[in-house]
């Protein structure tokens, strides 16, 4: 097995798919919710075909708010038990370095859309700059799905409390929350079909993709694409991996990371 | 034909006991300070040498044939019923956004301050259940309420509805018409009282800017990751991506 880097502690790799499997219950029970022929996305059948499987409109919107509830839960306590891995992430997904990220991010697109041989004939360098712990393209997802989830969270907190304390002249609130509940949503949906497109099906992104169950990513696939975070890790001279990681082989230059509490 | 259930009234027999607004609270343990129904009042005009004439108009909920709370909900859960055509609200789906509420002309809804979600007229149907009319109807001393089923040619409604096709009136506002099935006989009074369906603004957008916005938005990403899984899959991937030395 080639040399191994770690990415994702066991709080991540949980988080993670403890989200996704909520996103995809919220965002089919959520698209059911709404009927409306004004509004009904994918037509006036989605609706009922969705509120005859759960028995009623009023049980899918039990179940909604449950679920959407379990979620908003399970991230508290991540938060709780992994707030050095939160800090991280939040760390690496907000910091953008202006010029290097939005060379990558456009030199990107057109090379995964047209090819790199559109990047030579536009007279590019055919190289993207070198991304850290995240690409831009990863970071732009994050970016869009932490303040979407949290538009998402609050909203949707509106619109619970508005059966249990909301007096009736606040009810604006609730029109709102139901406006913005349905724009994150849709924003965060387009950019994870990209995203999902990106990790589970590109063929270049695998050992990400992998790397969301094992932890680990390939020394050669961590330089190639996320040479600064490499670089960080097993070439600098003060190498910081992500908190609760724990290198495979220290004997390939990467001190162990400090341990929480330990 | 499916039924349309409708009220006809011939508002030249009320008295304004108002016998329907306290009947109505009873059976439907209508809060304090809210009414499902009412009695309008037309004040007398008193014109040199004649007495005026004052007109009482008995109305609700008018199960509109294009109900502007059906369209101001977001989630169905204010919706007319196909088989009886009544509008109706379902307790465990509404969550009391009050969109509906400024979208009836007819100021017909109020958001119940214990149950938190709309509430509204919805002709008793406990009471139907049991071979009874509703609260208001069975309980008008002067009969100025007629309740049926007014597609079907047998019942009293739709006969009445047959017999005077040429003199009915329905209140509406012109601006915002929603055609109610709430129909007056030969005339009544006060007619300037509907207001304009209001849809709110957060609802307003959400039909306007917003659902179009992101379907667009999430059929673009959709062409995004068709386009590159054509040019990985279709295309033949060439050695665009070999890893490659930087050095």
């Amino acid at each position: 097995m080639a040399p191994q880097l770690q990415r994702h502690n066991g709080f991540d790799i949980f988080i993670h798919w403890f989200n996704a499997a909520c996103w995809l219950f919220l965002a089919a029970t959520g698209l059911g919710l709404i009927d409306n022929p004004a509004l009904n996305p994918l037509g006036n059948g989605y609706p009922r075909v969705l509120r005859a499987l759960f028995g009623s409109g009023g049980n899918l919107l039990l179940a909604h708010e449950i679920v959407g509830g379990l979620w908003i839960a399970a991230f508290l306590l991540y938060l709780v038990f992994n707030l050095r891995g939160a800090l991280f992430f939040l760390r690496e997904v907000f910091s953008v370095s202006p010029a290097r990220d939005m060379t990558w991010m456009l030199k990107k697109q057109i090379q995964m859309t047209m090819g790199e041989k559109m990047l030579l004939r536009l007279g590019l360098d055919p190289h993207l700059p070198p991304q850290g712990f995240y690409n831009m393209g990863q970071k732009a997802f994050a970016q869009a799905a932490i303040v979407g989830s949290l538009v998402i969270a609050l909203s949707g907190m509106v619109m619970v409390l508005s059966q249990l304390t909301l007096d009736s002249d606040r009810t604006i609130l609730v029109a709102w929350a139901i406006m913005l509940h349905y724009l994150a949503a849709g924003v965060v949906f387009a950019g994870l079909l990209v995203h999902v497109y990106m990790a589970a099906i590109a063929r270049e992104e695998r050992p990400a993709f992998i790397s969301m169950f094992t932890g680990t990513v390939p020394e050669d696939y961590a330089r190639h694409h996320h040479l600064l975070w490499y670089e960080q890790v097993c070439g600098g001279a003060a190498p910081t991996p992500p908190p609760g990681a724990l290198p495979l082989d220290p004997s390939r230059g990467a001190a162990p990371a400090p341990r929480k509490g330990g | 034909m499916s039924a349309q259930y409708a009220m006809i009234i011939d508002s030249s027999r009320c008295i304004d006991c108002r016998a329907c607004v306290a009947a109505c609270k009873v059976a439907n343990k209508v809060p304090e300070g809210f009414w499902r129904n009412w009695v309008k009042q037309s004040l007398p005009v008193p014109v040199a040498g004649k007495p005026g004439r004052g007109h009482f108009q008995p109305g609700a909920c008018m199960h509109c044939e294009k109900p502007s709370c059906v369209t101001a909900c977001p989630t169905g859960a204010t919706y007319k019923d196909a088989s009886d055509g009544i509008v109706k609200i379902d307790p465990k789906l509404c969550i009391g956004c009050g969109n509906c509420i400024p979208a009836c002309p007819y100021g017909a809804r109020y958001r119940d301050p214990v149950r938190r979600i709309a509430d509204k007229c919805n002709y008793c149907p406990e009471r139907r259940a049991q071979g009874l009319a509703p609260a208001c109807v069975d309980t008008c001393p002067t009969k100025a309420r007629v309740f049926g089923d007014v597609n079907d040619p047998e019942s009293e409604a739709g006969r009445l509805l047959r017999a005077n096709t040429n003199r009915l009136v329905r209140v509406v506002n012109t601006k915002t018409d929603t055609q109610p099935h709430m129909y007056y006989l030969a005339a009544t009074a006060p007619l300037d009282w509907p207001a304009e369906a209001v849809i709110r603004p957060p609802m307003a957008a959400l039909i306007k800017a917003v659902t179009p916005g992101v379907s667009a938005l999430v059929g673009l990403a959709a062409v995004g990751v068709a386009v590159m899984a054509g040019r990985e899959f279709l295309a033949g991937k060439s050695k665009d991506h070999e890893p490659r030395d930087r050095s």
